[in-house]
């Protein structure tokens, strides 16, 4: 009864929205984000940094004079429906895809190269910067494997030297992930050899579920090993239960995060455990000073979601934005030399940009059709007495030139 | 030695918390004979609902309570809206309104909460842990323990002593005879759902004090499965049992197997650890046999 | 006995002339026009969209059949069965990536199919399995045995080690061209599109010849009560772990069907939602009913499409809505599958037979 009502209303609400459809000068750009899955505490904020970039774009000239139409999709963080959602956009006849999660991305990476449709996606999964591999996907940030190095890197320059024990023994590390996680599991090869090139004493892995609530099992098997670092990999609401069981426990270790991990939420679900914990985030946080887009960034959130406070919002906002300036430019260049097409996005587009800074105080992005790692510099913040800070910012490129491009695909 | 009692201890606090949950999911089987599927919902409603007066400022005690009253309101309405017609339809029905009910719950719960995940701001419970001898203990775990074994003992008494809970068992027991007796099996149900929606609400508001609230929270309501199976699906005192074995359990196979099988031995261990058991035992610990007849 | 049409009332005289499936020419001519309308008139009206619909609806049938067995058929419910489909995806994965085929095997395209027959023998024994319980378990235990097949199976087993295998972590991809059938690749949805048909056929019409041989009528008698299906002698175990089989093998093919429409497979494919999914797909459409599964797989489908498609134009029209509209959304489905249990509590069967009664009976339905 109520169903077939239903059906009904979905029907006419379905043809009114069909008779409104995409006009002609219109670029139709994809976007698959999680606003009510597993990753959804992190996904919601992306989005709206999506769709307010998007505005801005198009209250900035669009695609040299054509609006981009932007179709958001929520598919829960679930496989499968991702790539019928992805069905969906290319039916739309979509140009470029904005994606999410690690696990979707990889399952489509072979689908939209066989299209041809460039996939940004908010996975910085190193697996997917060989454009040997997996051409068509992008991202405008450091990869996750070469995050993991830098923040490993800092905290042995700035940290170790400062311990008691230092010149002592062999720095002591440990990672804490979910091993079934692509997410998560993704930089894992990359910081050990990091690990292992830095002179570092390698510990167990811990496996925390995503959906943790207490990691004390975990922690207690590593107290025998005793780590000076302890590495995460999940996301802020696993990290800070393990940080809390850490801190409760008396492990003694300094934390360092994988970046979907660390953000404002942080310290509020970890309170004082998480003090000193260190990240490489891939862009400035929200609202912080000395970005040069940061105000429009905070002016768009404040215009397009009033109704979302200034202080829920995350850095999360920033990195939508990053990605969908990236894709802009992407996009603008392509349309200048002459077609809209997929390929021309990526070969006129994404290939043309040598160190463009989108100015979110991220990394320069330059492409490459051998490498779509942005850059070899990544920015590495600290939590500390209350606010995230810049520690440093590791040029993993000029220090270890030679290594540098074997790391290609991790 | 150390890591032993260590994980025992980490083990039974955990416990008290599944069987807090585990509670509310006994106390509608006991009295309806439905297998609630929303449990992990609900117990994110009461959570949610506290921490909203908290937030305003209310006492945390208090906005409990606020908590409590609402969940029992929601109880009785969810009972009357949706399982009421239901009486006497296939048990599988039955079963698929409640995995309807968790999808409503959970659609309304992020339409008025929204999906990031909030904490009890400032928190209620100090991060720093008791310590006792070689012992440490979070103080949100030593609460929630308390908080299961003072609603067990104030259970079983309400079973044992009181005219409603008596009513409620012999509903259970037999809805035929009970009606007989002058029982009215739908006040009966009422309750049920009642109260499990009050003793959710305890075990989530614990749960939110440990690591924040967000929508996959709800995940624990699967996790308890295994617990009241152990316990026994019709018994109280099962469900605190049946709660600390597991904690025990997750946290053994986590500090010890964990080595040898890499990979989510904690999450798996009390599925697999229920499967055998119910070959050994089927009706769990302290669950009711059935004799049946043709 | 070749009637065109039935006459009004019944007049079979024994089981074997009741139980007939060509009872009359009007229902031969009935399934004719369903064949062409299934094999020619819907590929040439349909755009790509709606045979991936199609697809998604026949890939529902054929999971929840195996669930109808057991449910409908057997009385033993599970809410486990996607696992059973995963184990078929990923054996037939498995052996497609993974198996040194000869030659041979690969050029005359017959790797896939041998899969997906063992895919389904793997997903039989594997469900026959974690239904040795239901030797000794009933009811609501029963219920959280088949649980626990979900969980051990998909989250620890496949997430934990079958995704490691081929050093590919979590996603197996299946670049276009791996799928072969004999000479043709599966690379287009209209491709999926028959072999779907093909199976589903095959299978349908295995489950109603199994329903009414010896199996079948065990199975129902242990359905309506199996300690009277025992006093009988019924080997009640027996019978028990058969429907166990029959239902995973017909899962194993679902699954094994399905890897043809995906670029990869990953565990999240099987969640258990989805057995959830199954099960209500059952409820809907009618629980004991063939039809029943059918119907409720295109309801429940096209309804989630449509809710989909709502969103779109609401969308573009307000912006700020979209957020929380998806959870309107996903309460109003809550909603409509509690309203649809509460007032059709027999499912889209009984209507369908009710509708079908009454043009039978008419112009004389009293």
């Amino acid at each position: 009864m109520k169903a077939r009502a239903l059906v009904v209303v979905m029907a006419v609400m379905m043809t009114a929205g069909f008779a409104s459809s995409v006009s002609a000068a219109d670029v139709v750009i994809g976007a698959l984000n999680d606003m009510t899955g597993a990753t959804s505490d992190v996904g919601k904020d992306y989005a709206l940094g999506i769709a307010e970039a998007v505005n801005y774009c198009n209250d900035n000239g669009g695609i040299n004079g054509k609006k981009i139409k932007l179709l958001q999709f929520d598919y829960g963080y679930r496989v499968p429906e991702a790539l019928t959602k992805y069905k969906l956009f290319r039916r739309m006849g979509a140009v470029a895809v904005q994606g999410w999660g690690t696990g979707d991305t990889e399952a489509l990476a072979p689908t939209v190269t066989q299209d041809k449709m460039p996939y940004v996606s908010a996975s910085y999964s190193g697996h997917l910067a060989n454009p040997a591999k997996t051409p068509y996907n992008l991202f405008a940030a450091t990869d996750y494997s070469s995050n993991a190095r830098a923040t490993l890197t800092a905290w042995f320059d700035t940290r170790w030297p400062k311990h008691a024990d230092f010149g002592k023994r062999k720095p002591r590390m440990a990672c804490s992930y979910m091993f079934a996680s692509p997410y998560a599991s993704a930089p894992i090869k990359a910081i050990k050899d990091q690990a292992t090139l830095l002179g570092f004493d390698i510990g167990p892995d811990q496996d925390v579920s995503l959906f943790a609530v207490d990691a004390k099992s975990q922690v207690l098997s590593l107290k025998d090993f005793k780590p000076d670092v302890l590495w995460h990999g999940n996301t802020t609401m696993s990290v800070s239960a393990t940080m809390r069981d850490a801190y409760a426990l008396g492990l003694g270790a300094d934390h360092i995060i994988n970046l979907w991990g660390f953000d404002e939420n942080l310290p509020r679900l970890a309170d004082k455990a998480a003090e000193g914990a260190m990240a490489a985030t891939v862009n400035a946080f929200y609202g912080e000073e000395g970005i040069p887009m940061m105000p429009t960034v905070v002016e768009y959130a404040k215009k397009f979601n009033p109704g979302v406070p200034q202080e829920k919002r995350l850095s999360r906002t920033v990195q939508g934005w990053s990605n969908v300036l990236a894709l802009w430019e992407a996009m603008k260049r392509a349309d200048k030399a002459g077609a809209l097409t997929g390929e021309s996005i990526l070969k006129q587009g994404f290939h043309t940009m040598k160190d463009f800074d989108l100015g979110l105080g991220g990394a320069k992005l330059t492409y490459t059709d051998k490498d779509h790692r942005v850059s070899g510099q990544v920015p590495v913040y600290e939590y500390k007495n209350g606010k995230f800070q810049r520690v440093a910012v590791v040029d993993l490129k000029g220090r270890w030139p030679d290594k540098w491009q074997s790391w290609l695909g991790w | 030695m150390d890591l032993l009692l260590m994980t025992l201890t980490t083990g039974i606090m955990v416990g008290g918390i599944y069987a807090l949950v585990a509670l509310g999911w006994v106390l509608i089987y006991k009295c309806s004979g439905v297998l609630n599927l929303a449990m992990g919902e609900m117990t994110l409603i009461g959570a949610y609902v506290t921490l909203s007066f908290y937030a305003m400022g209310v006492p945390f005690l208090l906005s409990l309570l606020f908590s409590l009253i609402i969940g029992f309101i929601l109880g009785i309405l969810t009972e009357r809206i949706f399982l009421d017609r239901l009486i006497g339809e296939p048990v599988l029905t039955v079963i698929m309104v409640t995995v309807g009910l968790s999808f409503f719950f959970k659609g309304t719960l992020e339409f008025i909460w929204g999906t990031d995940t909030r904490v009890f701001t400032p928190p209620v419970f100090s991060i720093e842990p008791i310590r006792i001898g070689p012992l440490i203990i979070g103080s949100v775990y030593l609460w929630s323990f308390v908080a299961a074994i003072i609603l067990l003992v104030i259970f079983v008494c309400f079973f044992k002593y009181t005219r409603w809970g008596l009513a409620m068992q012999a509903t259970a027991d037999d809805e035929m005879a009970a009606l007989s007796l002058g029982v009215s099996a739908r006040y009966v149900y009422a309750a049920a759902w009642a109260i499990a929606f009050m003793a959710a609400g305890v075990g989530g508001t614990l749960l939110g004090n440990i690591n924040g609230l967000n929508i996959s929270v709800a995940y624990l309501g699967l996790l308890v499965l295994p617990v009241v199976v152990l316990g026994g699906l019709n018994s109280v005192p099962g469900a605190i049992l049946g709660g600390i074995i597991i904690g025990v359990l997750q946290n053994f196979c986590g500090a010890y197997l964990d080595q040898y099988f890499p990979g989510g031995v904690k999450e798996v261990a009390p599925f697999a650890f229920m499967v055998v058991f119910l070959l050994w035992k089927p009706y769990g610990i302290w669950g009711w046999e059935r004799i049946e007849r043709v | 006995m070749s009637t065109t049409f039935l006459p009004c009332g019944e007049y079979h005289q024994n089981y074997h002339e009741d139980h007939a499936w060509w009872q009359t020419k009007f229902i031969k001519a009935k399934m004719v026009a369903l064949m062409l309308v299934l094999f020619v008139g819907i590929p040439l009206v349909a755009d790509e969209y709606w045979l991936s619909v199609c697809n998604q609806v026949g890939y529902t049938v054929l999971g929840a059949m195996g669930v109808q067995l057991l449910i409908g058929f057997c009385g033993q419910v599970t809410l486990g069965h996607a696992a059973f489909l995963a184990v078929g995806a990923y054996t037939s994965t498995l052996l497609v990536l993974e198996f040194p085929w000869p030659k041979l095997f690969i050029d005359a395209g017959l790797a896939y199919p041998i899969s997906i027959f063992v895919a389904a023998i793997v997903a039989g024994i594997w469900c026959v399995l974690f239904g040795l319980p239901s030797a000794k378990v009933k009811g609501f235990y029963l219920i959280l045995t088949s649980m626990a097949a979900q969980f051990i199976t998909v989250d620890f087993i496949i997430t934990q080690y079958i995704s490691q295998i081929g050093g590919r972590g979590q996603a197996f991809s299946l670049p276009v061209g791996t799928i072969k059938i004999g000479p043709w690749v599966i690379d287009s949805d209209l491709k999926v599109y028959f072999m779907m048909l093909v199976l589903v056929i095959v299978i349908v019409a295995g489950v109603l010849n199994l329903l009414r041989s010896r199996v079948g009528r065990a199975w129902v008698a242990i359905r309506d009560n199996d300690i009277s299906a025992e006093v009988m002698g019924i080997n009640v175990v027996q019978y028990k772990l058969i429907a166990f089989f029959v239902a995973g093998f017909i899962g194993g093919v679902a699954g094994a069907f399905w890897i043809s429409n995906l670029a990869a497979i990953s565990p999240e494919h099987f969640p258990w939602f989805w057995s959830l999914w199954l099960v209500g797909v059952i409820l809907i459409g009618g629980v004991g009913s063939i039809h029943g599964t059918i119907f409720g797989s295109i309801f429940m489908v096209v309804v989630m499409e449509l809710l989909q498609m709502a969103v779109i134009p609401l969308a573009s029209s307000y912006p700020k809505l979209l957020m929380d509209f998806l959870f309107i959304k996903e309460a109003a489905f809550g909603l409509a599958i509690c309203a649809f249990m509460i007032f059709e509590p027999n499912g889209l069967a009984y209507r369908w037979w009710q509708t079908k009664n009454y043009f039978n009976l008419w112009p004389f339905s009293y």
